[in-house]
């Protein structure tokens, strides 16, 4: 059998990676190397990203356009390219947040960063993965690792709670998951998403195949935390160890969206009307709960916990607004650029409000926003910084969060009819909501009093380990620049589009 | 498929001389007051479902359900159970109140009706076609040419899971030194 090595580098190499983070680790070196390497094959692995994606310009490559690899099980195009230099740089970040934080305490840092690369080569596979098999062994992969990252603060009660919360509703929700894909396998008898596709026009009627689908859908709305099966997200993104939050919120929100993506507008395209119902539904209650309950919170860390639950509402906007029978796959095309390019720029956005929060506690251990106060009075880059990923957060121009909202009301917009107009307009009031909270800690660290509990050691400057400065650097750059430019961020998305229509 | 051809068919007697031991213990392992009970219920559970992949032919399936749930997850649990020294006799707090047992109860039996309706309309006439049983070696050559990137994956989880699941039951570094030194002078008990 002749295997295209090139398609399947990026893969190969993280792989290697893994196993040899194992292995530095036993060697009689500073565990320090061990995220070196890991950052190093991080590195690696993107460069054939590169160039299979620059493929027709390169000279040694051999031009073949969408690699399809092992009877249409795995696919190598420019939408699973898109997205594995998002789970790769997602990973690269995780990891410059997780040195300091580990550094800082007694951890097992050798097998944190084998585990960590083990969950980005499953959402690299993910990306790939145009069969139920491959979807849901890749989705196990990336969640596998996360529930033992979760507890990685053993010591803590609190991290050993999220840990199991985690973990128990990880894995119903994945046997809720391989349920539905069994059914849909069964009542298709395919399980690549083109032959599911071609064998679903005859039976969209059957209720076993809605069924199916809906179970499926359900899955992976537990892995994206939408309301109502977001019970696990708070408590775990406030118990599990900073870095790790900032890892799941991104990274592992990341992967359910694209095997939500590819099942919906790929396996599932004949069947809009059930899936865009029943996410029109998850989209509305995730942005009004994930709010309003993020409204009260004055825990930071609770707060973003809360606020990527909306997030996730709003990305999943474009998926119920497609509900409009009478789309165009212009539209669908449309609207699957809005949720990919909202995925790609909160990334970077969420990321760097993670990172802000882990910089704050370096200085205050606590994430209560009280204690926050007047954070412009002895850090006033970091309040900066702040500023810059909340506002993001919260959709204000010209930061790149605003350019995230504006193709998912574009979308809904264009797509029209009462469903999708009603469901923008949930999201606008959802937008206003959002606002308010993100600002309230905004507001905290400029104009809030020190509180005067706080000693003064603290307030001096410690300082902020190299790794983390990257990381707030990468992501400040990224978030302002994507904010004035956001065509960069919109041909990306543009690229990713090819299999709604081009079918 | 009328009823008098179903029951001209040899074979479905041998189906329901499985599936009914097999959904008795199926019952007993959630009914069961006792844990290590449970776990032998889940025994006969799964040994009904191999001994069904068997009758539809699925030797290699059938026979990965006996070794690696019946011999494998089984024995792990039962070593869990014994490891974290659970009680071993009637538990009581097994057993949920009423209020929390009503909904459960409607939730699940209006699922099973829902599935069941769904199931009889996709599949209700067919009838299972006739076909040899299943190679092992078919199997083995598609997993690694067609389904090689899941199986290597599978590895990887595999991986990742005995390594964090290490890290997490051992003791911490500093911990460990201190133990060390109080472990070696501890008198047995």
């Amino acid at each position: 059998m002749n295997i295209d090595y090139h398609a399947l580098a990026p893969e190969i190499i993280l792989a290697l990676t893994v196993v040899a983070v194992l292995v530095v680790d036993l060697l009689p070196v500073e565990k320090f190397w061990t995220a070196v390497v890991g950052l190093g094959g991080l590195f690696l692995s993107f460069i054939p990203v590169l160039t299979l994606g620059f493929c027709e310009s390169l000279e040694f490559c051999d031009d073949t356009g969408v690699r399809v690899l092992f009877g249409d099980s795995y696919v190598v195009d420019t939408f699973s390219l898109v997205l594995k230099g998002v789970f790769l740089g997602g990973a690269f970040i995780s990891i410059l947040l997780s040195v300091g934080y580990l550094e800082s305490d007694r951890f097992w840092q050798g097998e944190y960063y084998f585990l960590l690369l083990s969950s980005a080569l499953g959402a690299v596979v993910l990306a790939s993965s145009r069969d139920l098999i491959t979807l849901f062994v890749g989705l196990e992969l990336v969640t596998g690792p996360t529930f033992l990252m979760a507890g990685w603060r053993k010591g803590d009660a609190r991290s050993n709670e999220a840990a199991l919360k985690f973990f128990i509703i990880g894995v119903i929700s994945a046997a809720i998951l391989l349920f539905g894909m069994s059914l849909v396998y069964g009542v298709t008898g395919e399980t690549t998403f083109t032959g599911i596709r071609l064998a679903s026009a005859g039976i969209v009627d059957q209720p076993l195949f809605t069924m199916g689908v809906v179970f499926t859908l359900l899955g992976f709305a537990f892995k994206v935390s939408a309301v109502p099966f977001h019970f696990w997200t708070p408590d775990t993104y406030e118990g599990a160890p900073t870095p790790v939050t900032a890892y799941l919120s991104v990274v592992s929100k990341a992967a359910g969206f694209v095997g939500l993506l590819v099942l919906c507008y790929l396996a599932f395209a004949e069947l809009r009307n059930i899936w865009g119902a029943a996410l029109w539904i998850l989209a509305a209650l995730s942005m009004t709960v994930g709010n309003l309950i993020a409204l009260k919170q004055t825990n930071v860390v609770r707060l973003l916990g809360y606020s990527s639950i909306a997030q996730g509402g709003f990305m999943l906007v474009p998926f119920g607004a497609a509900v409009t029978a009478g789309a165009s796959p212009a539209q669908l095309e449309d609207a699957f650029f809005a949720t990919v390019t909202y995925l790609l720029i909160y990334a970077f956005m969420n990321l760097g409000a993670f990172a802000v929060v882990i910089a704050v506690r370096n200085r205050l251990v606590t994430a209560e926003m009280d204690a926050w106060g007047g954070l412009y009075n002895y850090a006033p880059g970091l309040a900066t910084m702040l500023a810059i990923f909340f506002l993001s957060l919260a959709g204000v121009p010209p930061l790149a969060g605003w350019f995230a909202k504006l193709v998912m009301f574009r979308s809904a917009l264009s797509i029209g009819g009462g469903w999708a107009i009603a469901l923008a307009v949930i999201a606008v009031l959802n937008a206003v909501i959002g606002f308010a909270y993100y600002a309230k800690v905004v507001k905290a660290a400029w104009f809030d009093p020190i509180p005067e509990a706080i000693p003064a050691d603290e307030l001096r400057g410690r300082s902020i380990v190299p790794s983390l400065q990257f990381a707030l650097g990468l992501t400040v750059v990224a978030v302002v620049l994507l904010g004035f430019f956001p065509d960069v961020i919109a041909r990306l998305g543009d690229l990713t589009t090819g299999f709604v229509s081009g079918f | 498929m009328t009823f008098t051809d179903w029951v001209a068919q040899a074979e479905n007697y041998v189906f329901l001389a499985i599936a009914i031991p097999m959904l008795f213990s199926a019952w007993r392992v959630v009914a069961s007051q006792n844990v290590v009970h449970s776990v032998l219920y889940l025994v006969g559970a799964l040994a009904g479902s191999a001994a069904l992949f068997l009758l539809l032919g699925s030797e290699f399936v059938a026979w990965t359900v006996v070794l690696v749930y019946i011999g494998a997850v089984v024995v792990l649990f039962l070593f869990g159970i014994m490891i974290t020294r659970a009680p071993l006799g009637q538990d009581v707090e097994l057993s949920q109140p009423l209020r929390q047992r009503l909904p459960a109860a409607v939730v699940s039996g209006s699922l099973f009706l829902l599935m069941t309706g769904a199931m009889f309309d996709a599949f209700g006439g067919d009838v299972i076609p006739e076909t040899e049983a299943t190679r092992t070696f078919d199997v083995g050559i598609s997993i690694f040419e067609r389904w090689v990137i899941p199986f290597e994956v599978v590895s990887v989880i595999l991986l990742a899971a005995l390594v964090g699941g290490i890290v997490l039951a051992r003791r911490d570094p500093d911990e460990m030194t201190e133990e060390v030194v109080s472990e070696s002078e501890e008198v047995p008990q």
